[in-house]
């Protein structure tokens, strides 16, 4: 059971707090709700780029970095498709420091051009080092443009377009900032050797008088749902190929969440789940597999991607897939099964509550999702699920029309 | 009205000692270390053989006899093992590093007496499967193609190759020939060779509960074989040549790597060297990320790195950088050597350096399984007890003159090997 309280500031922000007397640390963790399915169709790439402008100066503070290390801290951000989220750990006697660092970026950034110059040849390196430099880099681009048609989740996070990101002027930036970067957009959290009404009174003085803006427009695109099984193949100089598979599912927040994560486990979580058991290690077709749900905000995807081992053909990897899908939506799997997968969920719930960090990230997901305490209610969302319920998901969720796949194939050079 | 321009002052950093572990003996004298801290009933548990590279007999045999020892015992097949372990909730891995080998395992705490028989049969009886052998070489030869594929995985092969030398165990790299030669003897005369009461320590951490040290003892206090095994001797065989290109058509970016051989953490200056390289390379505020990507944009990622073995050490600096702008950033690399041997850092750098590095070691040893890392560090390298105290200390008195000696001793241009692959 995680304790915590949460309070409404004037302007809107959402404020979080978490007491944890094990730890020395404090975390701050400030979400933004905003990510790369926000953007426009020929700006993609452009939450992240933000992201990382974010620590190029604001308005009263030249440089991010110097306070938070002269306080013993250490401070990063991730940008995903849904959200932006910037943190920072450091000993809790200094915890007004990260608050001073995180307003004033809420309440205003320098917009200098330089530093725009400067990340927008930072982000293009790491998007060459991250999807061109390397082998199936850009399989997500792929990917996600098979699988999604209509909805932003069309682009990955880096963008489309290393040209997308190369155009990006610093007009794009300050109206992104005014729609986006405001305190009722956001959810803070505050967890670690704190206390709650120290937290509360820090909020106040720092982030109360950052006046709210207009609530960004929302309009939910709707991924029409697929009806004919998709087919793309990409031929590379790779050394071996890849197969995978895309199936739609429904979003974070639905309640067939947990039966489709589980579902997810039968086939891929531990050394005895069934593709790596059975297709890896009994019948040698693969020499790496693996099966994971996106668990995003809008309808996500249910991926399985497999390298198939030297001498198999990607029709016999393929088929082995296939057989051990048709066989869930045949046949229930065992109660002992699923009792293992639950216990799986049990301990890894209970490792993901030893650190602070993790702790105030995860409050503040669930926050954005509808409500912070269901982080409580995860084990018992998990624990309820049923055999009958995997089998379920399976044949709703497995069928061959709603599948994407996606073939990376390696040149050969004959 | 609130004035943002004034920061809020920063308290002093307070350091708090390492917790001192309980030390136990097992029937067959293996030490184990309990460290309890955290709030979740939740351990884990590792078994440390001193079984790395200086003990083979033949090339990659460490490797492969510690990840194959999950493939099946006399009594279990390796599915059921892997069964059994995931229907426990738990885990358990198996690995290996240069030094030494590792068998992992978290739980719950209330399941910690059904995990260990488990383990005690993998250990009494391992079958070292001679299909299972080939799969996972087979998986390994396979994984090392994409391996190679990447500039910057090239890049690390070759300048710890030229460093050490092809043969030494600081310095080998798997290849498909390598793991070509290796037969299932080799491999199980490693495991007995290695695997013995003298070569392992153990640590628990998180919070164990009355029983389980005891039933530790009970399952583990025998079947581990009394013994002893010696480190092998191995010549070092550093390249004379300092420089390696491998040019390859196509790459939008080259990986650099340029580094030197150092020392181990006994070295007198291990721990000032380590302050320097945080300086030069090790955290966002570095030299090098300032100067490489904050203000030039030449690369996303630039860092310097001090590694530590059991009985030596070395040093390097690491980016991908543009093609075109290769030249211009190992320009820049070589003038932040140049700027610490000749120039004193700033007091206001130097503070924020040392406070950075207290806040990160606070971090360090926060909760149970960090706090057991450091511990099991400090063991493994047979340093004294007080070594993070000591680290402390250092940071707190080193001076700009010190460092600036230390780079002028070890940040000579001329002393480094320079990799570029692209």
């Amino acid at each position: 059971m995680i304790q915590f309280e949460r309070f409404q500031l004037n302007n809107g922000l959402t404020v979080i707090v978490h007491e944890d007397k094990a730890t020395p640390m404090a975390t701050v963790n400030l979400l933004y709700k905003v990510g790369s399915k926000d953007e426009q169709p020929d700006k993609t790439g452009f939450a992240h780029l933000f992201e990382h402008l974010m620590f190029s100066g604001s308005e009263n503070i030249k440089d991010f970095d110097i306070p938070i290390q002269n306080a013993g801290g250490e401070s990063n951000a991730f940008t995903n498709k849904d959200i932006t989220n910037f943190y920072a750990v450091l000993p809790a006697p200094n915890l007004e420091t990260a608050f001073w660092l995180e307003s004033d970026r809420m309440a205003g950034l320098s917009f200098e051009e330089e530093g725009l110059k400067v990340q927008r040849k930072v982000v293009v390196e790491e998007f060459k080092e991250t999807c061109l430099n390397q082998p199936y880099g850009d399989a997500w681009h792929h990917l996600m443009g098979l699988a999604y048609k209509v909805h932003p989740y069309n682009w990955p996070t880096i963008g489309k377009e290393i040209s997308h990101i190369e155009d990006a002027t610093m007009a794009d930036v300050k109206a992104f900032f005014h729609q986006y970067y405001r305190p009722n957009n956001a959810i803070l959290v505050v967890s670690g050797n704190v206390k709650t009404t120290e937290v509360l009174k820090l909020a106040d003085k720092w982030f109360g008088s950052i006046p709210a803006g207009t609530q960004p427009k929302k309009e939910t695109i709707h991924e029409p749902p697929q009806e004919e099984f998709r087919f793309k193949e990409v031929v590379k100089a790779v050394p071996l190929d890849i197969i995978y598979l895309a199936f739609h599912i429904p979003n974070r927040n639905h309640p067939d969440y947990h039966k489709i994560d589980l579902l997810s486990d039968v086939l891929s979580n531990g050394a005895s789940a069934r593709l790596f058991r059975r297709l890896l290690k009994e019948q040698k077709l693969f020499t790496d597999i693996d099966c994971y749900i996106t668990g995003s905000l809008d309808p996500g995807l249910f991926i399985i991607e497999g390298k198939p081992a030297h001498g198999v053909t990607i029709e016999q990897a393929e088929a082995a897939i296939w057989k051990e899908l048709d066989q869930l939506k045949a046949e229930r799997i065992s109660e002992h099964e699923l009792q293992k997968l639950k216990n799986k969920v049990e301990s890894l719930l209970a490792f993901s509550e030893s650190s602070s960090m993790t702790k105030a990230m995860n409050l503040a997901f669930f926050e954005l999702i509808g409500d912070a305490n269901l982080i409580n209610q995860q084990a018992d969302s998990y624990q309820k699920v049923t055999v009958e319920d995997i089998y379920e998901m399976a044949n709703q969720v497995l069928r061959k029309e709603n599948c994407s796949e996606l073939r990376y194939l390696a040149k050969r050079d004959n | 009205m609130l004035n943002r321009a004034i920061q809020p002052p920063i308290r002093e950093i307070k350091s708090y000692d390492l917790p001192i572990p309980k030390k136990y003996t097992l029937d067959n004298g293996i030490p184990i270390y309990e460290v309890t801290m955290g709030t979740q009933n939740i351990l884990k548990l590792e078994l440390m053989f001193f079984a790395g590279r200086w003990y083979e007999e033949k090339k990659l045999t460490s490797k492969i006899a510690t990840s194959v020892l999950r493939e099946g015992t006399a009594k279990l097949r390796g599915a059921e093992i892997a069964e059994r372990i995931d229907f426990l909730g738990g885990s358990i891995s198996f690995g290996s590093n240069l030094d030494t080998s590792h068998i992992t395992i978290y739980t719950l705490t209330k399941h910690l007496k059904n995990i260990l028989p488990i383990l005690e049969e993998i250990l009494s009886a391992p079958a070292f499967p001679m299909d299972e052998i080939q799969s996972f070489i087979l998986r390994s030869k396979e994984g090392l193609k994409v391996d190679l594929e990447k500039n910057d995985s090239v890049a690390y092969r070759q300048l710890t190759e030229m460093i050490y030398g092809a043969d030494h165990p600081y310095g080998y790299n798997s290849t498909a020939e390598l793991y070509n030669e290796i037969d299932r003897n080799d491999i199980i005369q490693h495991y007995q060779n290695n695997f013995v009461s003298e070569n392992c320590l153990m640590m628990l951490a998180g919070k164990p509960d009355a029983e389980s040290i005891s039933l530790i003892n009970k399952y583990l206090g025998q079947v581990i074989r009394k013994g002893k095994s010696e480190r092998k001797k191995f010549a070092l065989t550093p390249y004379p040549e300092q420089k390696w290109h491998l040019s390859k058509k196509d790459n939008v970016q080259r990986a650099v790597r340029i580094g030197k051989r150092l020392f181990d953490r006994h070295h007198a200056d291990y721990q000032s060297f380590f302050i320097l390289n945080t300086i030069l390379g090790g955290y966002f505020g570095s030299r090098l990320m300032q100067n490489l990507r904050e203000d030039k944009g030449y690369t996303y990622n630039i860092y310097s790195e001090l590694d530590g073995m059991l009985l030596d050490g070395y040093f390097f600096v690491g980016g991908d950088f543009k093609s075109d702008i290769t030249n211009q950033a190992i320009k820049e690399i070589y003038s932040e050597f140049g700027r610490l041997r000749e120039e004193l850092i700033p007091a206001e750098e130097l503070d924020m350096v040392k406070n950075y590095l207290l806040g990160s070691l606070l971090t360090a040893v926060d909760g149970p399984f960090n706090a057991a890392t450091v511990i099991k560090t400090t063991l493994a390298n047979n340093l004294p007890s007080n070594y993070y105290s000591q680290l402390i200390t250092t940071i707190r008195q080193i001076t700009a003159n010190d460092l600036q000696k230390l780079a002028q001793r070890y940040l000579q241009d001329d002393s480094f090997y320079e990799v570029i692959v692209g």
